[in-house]
């Protein structure tokens, strides 16, 4: 055989026993080594593809949930203005409703003054009338020296002031 | 007179001895003498580097794929991507088939690169540059190629796929051409053999012929020699990466073209 060792060809020794450790080494690597590292990247494959998914999940969630939230808040400024609004309404409606009671209470006052100041008048003008027929009758008396008969007199009293108080209506409303 | 003395240091058939040292002494060092019948088995240091290939071959998977984690270490990533290596460049050359065979050309890979580096180490013995280790392992290729492609289309249809179709002048053509295919069916694992042989083997023997001629031609020539021999030796690094690499991609390539042989 080849003394030099650089063609050695054959070497029994070494194909034997490489055949043998090839095999054993192939047996190892196929039962020990290969499926766990197929697990394994296949688990971690699994895992970061899970994780895309939840993380798509939680972003649809949360945009979901800043969608609601706008809602939310939009509904409750409508709301707030809707309040404002009634409220507004309902105070301007207070204040028409006071100011037109005391406008009511006002003509009312008025009206009674009025009616007051009416029957003052008229109490006035009636004690005037009497005071008056009083003097005349006192005075005709003296004058004519005798007592008239007092219904008598009264009676013509009455008229002529009414005569007088026509005249003076008529001169007042002829003017 | 005294480059005379300094070319006389060392005879030219001492110093191819110190150049073959290596593989001369191999087959003779730590022997443990064995027998199977006539066929000598021993022991020896050829085979104690073998093993110690095969071992740490195995070692540096198996740590890699029992200490796993979810969260990958570098060496773990290492191992992972040595794996992903061999799925995503190895298997499925020709066709999603030969996916099932990646394991076993990623084992070849691991396992020719592991003993081409072990090589590189100063006074180990590089396996692969044995010629009865890198045909042996051809052979095995060449075995399974056979194998699968009976197997995949019956003995009959696959040796008849040899034969391109439509080839002009059928009678004299088909058995020339089943013959040249035959040869190259030969010549693959040959060649597959001889290319991981001859590169390993040629690369180390440069870095012992640059270091050996400071013995013939004096010390002076170390100046020149150490660098050569060191950028050679660097350049082995790379070749030991590329021949594990292409053997295995080869062996794939082969595999998966007698699975398909009926596609071309």
């Amino acid at each position: 055989m080849d003394p030099t060792g650089i063609f050695d060809l054959p070497n029994t020794s070494l194909i034997f026993w490489e055949v043998i450790t090839f095999a054993i080494l192939l047996a190892l690597l196929y039962y020990f080594v290969y499926p766990p590292l197929k697990n394994q990247i296949r688990q971690r494959q699994q895992s970061i593809e899970q994780a895309i998914d939840e993380a798509e999940k939680t972003r649809k969630e949360a945009r979901e949930l800043l969608q609601e939230y706008r809602q939310q808040i939009q509904e409750a400024r409508e709301e707030a203005r809707e309040i404002r609004e009634e409220a507004r309404q309902q105070g301007q409606a207070q204040r028409e409703r006071a100011k037109k009671e005391a406008r009511e209470e006002a003509d009312r006052i008025i009206k009674r003054a009025q009616e007051e100041i009416q029957r003052e008048r008229e109490s006035a003008l009636r004690e005037v009338r009497q005071e008056v027929a009083g003097m005349v009758m006192q005075a005709s008396e003296q004058i004519i020296g005798r007592s008239l008969d007092r219904d008598e007199h009264e009676r013509l009293i009455s008229r002529s002031l009414d005569e007088l108080e026509a005249e003076v209506a008529g001169s007042g409303s002829g003017r | 007179m005294a480059l005379k003395l300094a070319l006389a240091e060392v005879s030219q058939e001492e110093l191819r001895h110190e150049i073959l040292h290596t593989w001369e002494t191999a087959k003779t060092t730590w022997v443990v003498p064995l027998q199977i019948g006539p066929i000598d088995i021993s022991i020896n240091k050829i085979i104690w580097f073998l093993w110690i290939g095969a071992a740490l071959t195995f070692l540096i998977l198996f740590i890699g794929s029992r200490a796993l984690k979810n969260r990958p270490g570098a060496y773990q990533v290492i191992v992972e991507d040595l794996y992903g290596f061999g799925r995503n460049f190895l298997g499925g050359q020709v066709g999603p088939e030969g996916m099932k065979w990646f394991p076993y050309t990623l084992s070849i890979f691991v396992f020719l690169l592991t003993l081409n580096l072990i090589g590189l180490i100063p006074s180990s013995y590089p396996v692969t540059s044995n010629i009865s280790f890198t045909m042996t392992l051809a052979f095995l290729t060449f075995i399974l190629t056979q194998y699968m492609g009976i197997k995949k289309h019956g003995a009959g249809k696959y040796f008849k796929s040899w034969t391109p179709p439509g080839l002009p002048a059928k009678f004299i053509m088909s058995p020339v051409m089943w013959f040249l295919h035959l040869i190259q069916e030969f010549s693959k694992p040959l060649t597959l053999g001889l290319r991981l042989y001859a590169n390993i083997l040629a690369g180390h023997l440069i870095i012992f012929v640059f270091l050996g001629l400071i013995l013939y031609f004096g010390s002076f020539l170390a100046i020149v020699s150490v660098p050569a021999a060191v950028v050679f030796y660097a350049f082995e690094i790379f070749v030991a990466v590329l021949q594990a690499y292409i053997f295995a991609i080869l062996t794939q390539v082969y595999i998966e073209l007698a699975i398909y042989a009926d596609e071309h």
